[in-house]
């Protein structure tokens, strides 16, 4: 019989990215003990061991709150939060200096200036990082700042008591026992969704902050919107690999044209995340080429971070302005936390980045006030059992189904762009019937052979969930706005649809309903539509 | 495909790929005391062993295909 071992500490984070991190070093700097726990490794995981660029925005370089906020609200198609845009945007500078302070470097021109890649004169600048070494610097720091670092940590679930959040229960990759953290605030950090895309290397982000919260009593959102970004056709896992030869981010080099078959060129939209090539696709114009200046041609294909939201739109939904949600003790930041700040469609220019630092720097501040006002909890012994038994199941058995398969057919069910991208409501009611299937029949039946495939089994019904959220949202919405397109509602629908969605388990059910965005941030509905929203939809 | 292979020449021991790589892919060799490619199914291509490796001894190569879906694993 397997012990749980109980570790406890005042403030517990999960996920070691940019707003773990923060987090942690927050808590750490008001004197609370801190432990911090990462699924795969702090320094090399996740989406900031890949980040590219950092948003900065400061007054004295001439950056303008209310271009940048002008620009942000009708790139986000008026459903972006505009409290959290504000709060990005003015707290980045502080991030900034205290990044640099740790020994952040930036790439820097011949003149020694960091190197910006800003929209234009008066918008934010978005510098250049030098690349992989920004995870490695957050965790020497946390070094530094003597907060308990554990890696190979998979939680699985939150640990919830008299409808607060107590800790968190997972298991690592040697011990047989399950890991009990018991806490007085939890912050999660775990970042995005996916479905272990063919291209961006993010197959670790599996949408475990989502649904353990949602299992939890969390109401999640954000899920109908789609990170769009592209691939080449020719190599399209090597997306690393591209990198390099391009010398830039991004799936394909800048100033570059987009072509369809016949050799017309796709018009050009507001931000970096649009669907113009699944439009193309859909009406039987693929392939699509990106050419060149010098006229080199390279085939691509959207959908490489398939399963994720738009940056920083998906998550627990917030209670307020300090990574608080609607549980006490739980606490949140970057993706896993449905900020909205950029709303339906991303901006670009490196805002992701520095908005898990802002935000993960004042969830850090909020758990530790949070904990300081309350005693450390006694955990109920029944529910540790229920908690332990579910994530040690998979081990447990002797057959059933592998998580790699299960994946598989997640997969293949739900990342084809008539489904995820060009959406309908019968397709996405088939996707649905197969997605409800795997929920109840396959994921209870994932078995394990070690620990390192009892991560897998963990993740794939995580990913399950993540597809039946994205699918539930995506039918909620009757209409299109930003990366959430659907051909039998092909409008932006303004009286109706200025809201967010959110997902709440009722009854054993997953239910969803909308919250309006405040009128004060409405476009103004007297202006005519085509003015209101200049990119055209199919189908309009 | 994917992670292809660790030169056992060049290869010290030290472990860095086993401690870093975000996927969990390598594994310590107990009787040779080097690196071993033990899951590389889940292998991303973000090349961080590549980039981390002491004595440039792994190869990545750009190709990943997808499983055949056959009825369980």
């Amino acid at each position: 019989m397997t012990e749980e071992k109980v570790i406890e500490s005042d403030v517990l984070v999960i996920g070691g990215g940019m707003a773990g991190c923060f987090a942690a070093i927050r808590a750490k700097e008001q004197g609370l003990s801190v432990i911090l726990v990462e699924k795969g490794y702090v320094g090399r995981s996740g989406a900031t061991s890949l980040a590219a660029g950092l948003m900065v925005f400061n007054p004295d370089w001439g950056n303008k709150l209310d271009m940048c906020m002008e620009r942000i609200n009708s790139v986000g198609e008026y459903v972006n939060n505009r409290d959290w845009a504000e709060i990005i945007f003015k707290e980045s500078y502080a991030r900034y200096e205290e990044l640099l302070s740790w020994g952040v470097e930036f790439n820097k021109d011949t003149n020694g200036r960091p190197i910006t890649n800003s929209m234009g004169p008066g918008y934010s600048e978005s510098l250049q990082l030098t690349r992989g070494q920004i995870a490695l610097v957050l965790r020497k720091q946390l070094d530094a700042s003597d907060i308990e670092i554990r890696d190979r940590v998979m939680i699985t679930d939150l640990i919830k008591q008299d409808g607060g959040i107590a800790g968190a229960l997972g298991f690592d990759r040697d011990s047989n026992g399950p890991l009990v953290f018991k806490a007085r605030a939890t912050v999660l950090c775990a970042g995005t969704s996916s479905f272990k895309p063919f291209a961006f290397p993010v197959s670790g982000l599996t949408g475990d902050g989502a649904a353990m919260a949602y299992r939890a009593g969390a109401e999640i959102t954000g899920k109908e919107f789609n990170f769009t970004t592209r691939t080449s056709a020719e190599r399209p896992a090597a997306w690393i690999a591209n990198l390099r030869s391009q010398g830039v981010s991004g799936g394909a080099p800048a100033l570059s044209k987009f072509k369809n078959v016949l050799g017309d060129e796709l018009p050009g939209v507001p931000g970096v995340f649009s669907l113009n090539m699944e439009f193309e696709t859909h009406a039987g114009r693929a392939p699509i080429y990106s050419e060149r200046p010098d006229g080199k041609r390279t085939a691509m294909i959207g959908g490489a971070a398939s399963g994720a939201s738009v940056h920083m739109s998906e998550g627990i939904w917030p209670a307020n302005t300090q990574g608080a949600t609607s549980l006490p003790g739980l606490y949140a930041a970057g993706e896993s936390y449905g900020m909205i700040p950029f709303g339906a469609t991303y901006p670009g220019g490196g805002m992701a980045f520095i908005a898990a630092a802002v935000s993960g720097a004042r969830a850090g501040l909020g758990a530790a006030e949070y904990a300081r006002s309350v005693n450390t909890p006694v955990l109920d012994g029944d529910e540790i059992v229920r908690l332990t038994a579910l994530a040690r199941a998979p081990l447990e058995r002797k057959g059933g189904f592998s998580p790699g398969w299960v994946t598989q057919v997640l997969k293949n069910a739900v990342i084809p762009y008539f489904i995820l991208f060009i959406k309908r409501g019968d397709r996405m009611n088939a996707a649905l019937t197969m997605v409800e299937f795997m929920r109840d029949h396959l994921s209870p039946k994932m078995f394990a052979r070690d620990p390192h495939e009892l991560r897998l089994a963990h993740e794939a019904k995580n990913m399950v969930l993540n597809a039946e959220m994205k699918l539930r949202a995506s039918l909620f919405r009757t209409e299109s706005r930003g990366t959430h397109y659907r051909e039998d509602y092909p409008r932006r629908d303004d009286p109706e649809w200025l809201a967010w969605v959110l997902l709440k388990e009722e009854n054993g059910r997953m239910k969803a309903y909308k919250k309006p965005v405040p009128r004060e941030w409405w476009p103004d509905l007297s202006i005519p539509y085509e003015e209101r929203y200049p990119a055209r939809f199919p189908g309009e | 495909m994917a992670i292809e292979r660790i030169d056992p020449e060049l290869c010290n021991g030290c472990g860095i790929c086993v401690r870093i790589c975000p996927m969990d892919v390598f594994r310590m060799d107990e009787k040779s005391k080097k690196a071993v490619i033990a899951y590389p199914e889940d292998c991303m291509l973000c090349e961080f062993c590549v980039l981390d490796c002491p004595k440039n001894a792994i190869t990545v190569t750009p190709e990943k295909t997808a499983p055949l879906i056959l009825s369980w694993g």
